[in-house]
């Protein structure tokens, strides 16, 4: 769980990405030419009405969809010139994600769910073991390895998502509305915690949120407005 | 992976525990029916029949007999290994009607050559056949059925022949209990000397039911049944060659057509199983479509979900045969009692327990595929946003 890494490594560069969606017999565009950088480390939040594009980044940078021009890059290495096995490959190996509706197993224990991208990591049952009880103790679960879902709150599954996220070390994190969810105590719990990953163990984390008091614990926020950020909004945090 | 595997097998199996055990018992239903008509079918055809050995019989029936004389005509035929004939005495045990003994008079030098592979023939056993003219060899299977030892003297009832005492009443000793070279031959039955039988029948002497043969190795059997159907083409005996397993088919298909009855039965149960469990799935993976979603994101292949599918399928049909092949063998003893008459030798055979496993493997993948296809191209990013 070390996840530091040195300056620009993993810096994740967008150079002049279009993006739209077919809607019925039209195209919506989301992005024409966006272009936008995040350092190695950094802590970003962006805001945005919905249907800005806020989630569309997340889910370009983590390589789970596909842009129309442009590039998207993390560390120099190009995602939309890879394969879809190379990308599940790399996906696995540098990018975390948490859902706003954390998007657990319902039949498989905190544990268990923490387990799965573990699994994908060619560690030994008893590595995998002692990897979940650092990360569940990590995130104030270890009394609750063997529950599941149902038996536990918003606020709890949503650190076993955060669990589940980081169990295989990756470098990203990509959080869309990790607190849409909760109630403010809970949302500030788990803000918290992530503040406690980008500071303490280096991750660089993009969250996307509707929640302004959210963006305190980010180094920075970008305000997102019909695919385009806005200049006068941009503000450096902390 | 396989870890991996099995943790999402199980929590796709056991989310809805009531929905899967309903499939295990509608798949396990399927295979109880197929089991039993499988079952029933081959211990009605005969399942020790064999396809390489023929049957020459008469052309108009199976109730004609042919002249006894063709046997000599038949080992003289070109790719005859060797030839032998059966004529069924069609009795029962004398005293109760209903209780209808397989009993065949034999010649058992030349019967013992052509169903050597299928019998166990002592020399001790046949040396005391042959010592003995009303000696009669009875099947291990039908001792055991009718509780007879080597000694005991038996009276058959004929409902056809009448010897020449004046009676259909043939009295013979058990020699020799027979036994087949393998435990699921079918030994419900007993053989006599047809020397004895021809000597003592009224009429029909000199006639037989049918020859059995086993081809030299290498003949064309086409060829042979053809060059022997042609030889008696012109006689007053036609005959009519074919293997022994159409044979029995045919013989049987006098009664009933078994075979259609039970490949028309079990095709029913299958398709209505596979539309069954083919449906569920695909609703399955349709509810799951956001945690496929989420699989892929945290790395998961298609490949390896598509295998979880197939693997899903796999599972509920194996416990579905599972369960199949408990109710069959539960049913089985009931249903061999109550049908001693018609099948008298009632059991799974190796056959319909292999073809079960296979069909099982089978309609798991075909029920599997759509669904595991799905679960392949489903775009993450479309499954993420799927409620």
């Amino acid at each position: 769980m070390t996840g530091t890494s040195s300056a620009g490594r993993n810096t994740i560069e967008l150079q002049g990405v279009s993006k739209a969606y077919p809607i019925g017999k039209s195209h919506v565009t989301i992005f024409d030419n966006l272009t936008m950088t995040i350092e190695d480390g950094d802590f970003l939040a962006i805001m945005g009405p919905s249907g800005s594009g806020k989630s569309t980044i997340l889910n370009l940078i983590g390589g789970i969809d596909t842009i129309d021009a442009g590039t998207v890059s993390v560390g120099g290495t190009a995602l939309n010139r890879m394969s879809p096995a190379a990308l599940t490959r790399w996906r696995a190996a540098h990018v975390g994600f948490v859902f706003q509706f954390y998007n657990l197993m319902p039949m498989l224990s905190a544990a268990e769910n923490v387990e799965l991208p573990l699994l994908l990591t060619g560690l030994s049952r008893a590595e995998r073991r002692k990897r979940i009880a650092t990360i569940l103790d990590i995130v104030g679960l270890s009394d609750r390895a063997d529950h599941l879902p149902s038996e536990l709150s918003g606020g709890q599954q949503q650190r076993v998502g955060i669990a589940r996220a980081v169990a295989s070390d990756p470098q990203i994190l990509l959080c869309d509305e990790p607190t849409g969810d909760l109630d403010r105590k809970s949302a500030d719990e788990i803000l918290t915690l992530l503040q406690l990953l980008n500071s303490q163990l280096g991750k660089t984390i993009l969250m996307v949120t509707h929640d302004e008091s959210a963006t305190r614990y980010a180094k920075r926020t970008l305000f997102l407005d019909k695919g385009r950020f806005v200049p006068d909004e941009v503000r450096q945090c902390a | 992976m396989r870890l991996s595997s099995s943790m999402l097998v199980r929590q796709n199996l056991t989310r809805k525990l009531g929905r899967s055990i309903l499939l295990v018992i509608c798949i396990g239903i399927a295979f109880f029916v197929f089991g039993v008509l499988s079952s029933f079918r081959a211990g009605f055809e005969g399942s020790e029949a064999r396809s390489e050995r023929l049957v020459v019989v008469s052309k108009i029936g199976g109730n004609e007999t042919l002249p006894l004389r063709y046997l000599e005509t038949l080992q003289g035929t070109e790719g005859v290994a060797s030839v032998t004939h059966i004529t069924r005495l069609r009795a029962h045990v004398a005293g109760n009607e209903r209780n209808i003994i397989g009993a065949n008079a034999i010649d058992p030098e030349s019967y013992a050559k052509v169903y050597a592979d299928t019998y166990v023939f002592d020399p001790a056993m046949m040396r005391a056949l042959a010592d003995n003219r009303t000696g009669a060899l009875v099947g291990r299977q039908l001792a055991a059925r009718e509780n007879w030892a080597v000694g005991d003297r038996i009276t058959l009832t004929s409902f056809v022949h009448t010897n020449q005492k004046g009676t259909n009443d043939w009295s013979f000793e058990v020699v020799g209990i027979l036994e087949g070279t393998e435990p699921t031959v079918d030994t419900n039955f007993l053989v006599v000397r047809y020397d004895y039988f021809n000597a003592a029948v009224v009429r029909g002497q000199d006639r037989v039911g049918l020859f059995g043969l086993k081809p030299a190795p290498g003949t064309d059997l086409d060829a042979l049944s053809a060059r022997i159907d042609a030889g008696f083409a012109n006689s007053a005996a036609q005959t009519r060659t074919q293997n022994e397993v159409a044979f029995m088919s045919a013989f049987l298909q006098q009664f009933a057509d078994v075979a259609l009855i039970v490949n028309l039965i079990v095709s029913v149960a299958f398709a209505t199983i596979l539309l069954i469990v083919a449906n569920t799935m695909i609703f399955a993976i349709r509810e799951r479509t956001l945690e496929i979603g989420v699989l892929k994101v945290l790395g998961f292949s298609g490949g390896t979900i598509m295998r979880v599918v197939l693997t899903e399928t796999l599972v509920l049909f194996g416990a579905g045969l599972a369960l199949g092949f408990a109710l069959t063998a539960a049913a089985i003893p009931v249903l061999g009692d109550a049908l001693r008459s018609v099948v008298p030798d009632l059991y799974m055979t190796p056959r319909v327990i292999g073809t079960s496993l296979l069909l099982a493997i089978v309609f798991a993948l075909l029920t599997g595929f759509l669904p595991a296809l799905k679960a392949l191209r489903l775009p993450i990013a479309a499954a993420l946003n799927h409620r």
